[in-house]
């Protein structure tokens, strides 16, 4: 009850709020140099937040694997293991995992591939590498297109995929 | 009335072979807003008329909440077997009802959750999430339409294959696919016969964002190679998110990723309205298509002869 009294009656949503206090709870983590308490989180937020709200969300962190926490004397000292985009995409595979019925509202790029039309797809692609390909010559093409892309590793490390060019840079609103 | 009420709950087998024709001999948009249409109508009559079967069956029940002239036995003759017939359409229409709402609710919390899940980010059309599993989606949201993608599907892709991916995407949103994708889902659950429309609605709306992002880039070969790359990539990580989606047994042998694959390594298809009568497709999408409007004269016919039935059998 206490708890409730004392957080934000203007705030809209009730939902919505969480979702927003998760983040800046998290950002608060993150401008920490080191392990801090809840405590500390609860007087970098300004002071609005009641204690033990910060102390669910923090928790509710923790269930997300969004942050860390280690014993230190008779409390726990916390530490950020996501950024923002990082909780955003846990919280988006918890979604894509739980939920079997998503395919209406969520139009996905391709869908699950059984071993057999793998085989026909490397197949086609072959032919595509092979026959078509001339038109759109690129830096993969020279070392074998799917093949090399295909496994895990072939992965190109360090240039940041987020300004890469292809991406979009969507500013809408 | 007569037999016209149990019409439309069989008609829809008159759209099977548009729907088993259209993959291969229709563009994917003609395709997806023809099967659209006619699997939403038809499942509108076949509600309808389950609906007037309802009325007829509540009419052998004692105490039913229904006016007391509406179980006359008037109203029951205009029904041929109305025991049976009635009896079954109680639980067929309650069981419709329930399964639709449960599919509608579904559809909101999913897209929901997507949404409050990417709300503390910066409002842009793209969002890139750091995860190590490759996927994209497209998350329709009115004006704050997004592009979902991972930085583990960007990295798999050269930079003409991640223009087509977005193109395709945005295909998706710009044509407002998941209200197809609703719709036919829906008419699906209200009648089981409209199934094969609705596995076929899945697949070309894919298609017709594989058409709309070929056109956009210039290039098919680079959207079929981004896709196939894609899936790889899907295919190869080991978590079986991605199993789920796998009722997608078609009637081709192979699957529907290899297939749109195919089709892009093929010229683009021909943007006809509506195709000759004269060919095979032609004739089932009319077979559709007349289907239909039975289906439609059918009920409306039936909802008529049930309101003047009532209206004279209710004292006034």
């Amino acid at each position: 009850m206490a708890q409730r009294d004392r957080e934000d009656p203007h705030r809209p949503s009730r939902r919505r709020g969480q979702g927003e206090l998760e983040s800046q709870v998290l950002g608060a983590l993150r401008e920490a140099e080191a392990p801090v308490t809840a405590a500390w989180v609860q007087e970098r937020l300004g002071g609005d937040l009641a204690y033990t709200t910060v102390v669910t969300i923090l928790t509710r962190l923790l269930a997300k694997d969004a942050v860390a926490r280690e014993r230190r004397g008779r409390s726990f000292v916390w530490r950020p293991t996501a950024d923002v985009a990082g909780l955003a995409a846990l919280k988006m595979r918890r979604l894509l995992d739980g939920e079997s019925d998503r395919e209406a509202v969520l139009a996905s790029f391709v869908t699950a591939l059984p071993p057999d039309d793998e085989q026909v797809l490397r197949a086609l692609l072959e032919t595509a590498h092979a026959t078509g390909g001339a038109g759109a010559t690129d830096r993969s093409d020279a070392m074998g297109g799917a093949e090399a892309t295909a496994r895990s590793d072939a992965v190109g490390g360090g240039d940041g995929v987020g300004g890469a060019d292809g991406v979009p840079d969507g500013t809408e609103d | 009335m007569g037999v016209f009420v149990f019409l439309p709950l069989v008609l829809p087998l008159s759209a099977w072979p548009v729907a088993r024709l259209a993959e291969l001999h229709l563009h994917p948009r003609t395709a997806t807003r023809l099967l659209t249409a006619v699997a939403t109508v038809m499942a509108l009559c076949s509600t309808l008329c389950l609906a007037l079967l309802m009325v007829v069956g509540t009419a052998q029940l004692p105490g039913n909440p229904l006016p007391d002239g509406w179980s006359h036995a008037e109203v029951r003759a205009a029904v041929p077997h109305d025991e049976i017939a009635g009896q079954a359409a109680i639980p067929a229409l309650v069981l419709v009802l329930a399964v639709c709402a449960r599919t509608l609710w579904r559809h909101r919390r999913v897209a929901q959750r997507a949404r409050r899940a990417l709300a503390a980010l910066p409002s842009r059309s793209v969002v890139v999430l750091p995860e190590e599993k490759p996927y994209a989606y497209a998350l329709p949201g009115g004006r704050r339409d997004r592009v979902v993608v991972t930085t583990a599907l960007l990295r798999g892709l050269t930079s003409p294959e991640r223009r087509a991916l977005f193109a395709h995407e945005r295909a998706h949103l710009t044509a407002a696919h998941h209200r197809h994708l609703l719709a036919v889902r829906l008419a699906a659950r209200a009648n089981p016969f409209l199934r094969p429309l609705r596995t076929t609605v899945v697949y070309t709306t894919e298609r017709w964002a594989d058409e709309d992002a070929a056109r956009s880039v210039g290039n098919r070969t680079v959207v079929a190679r981004a896709i196939g790359k894609a899936a790889l990539l899907s295919g190869g990580s080991p978590v079986p998110a991605f199993a789920t989606f796998t009722g997608f047994a078609g009637f081709a042998s192979a699957g529907p990723v290899p297939r749109r694959v195919a089709a892009l390594l093929r010229p683009a298809p021909a943007a006809r309205s509506w195709p000759s009568v004269f060919t095979s497709v032609g004739l089932a999408a009319w077979g559709a298509a007349v289907g239909t409007l039975v289906s439609a004269m059918s009920s409306a016919n039936s909802a008529v002869t049930m309101v003047l039935i009532l209206h004279a059998a209710t004292p006034l």
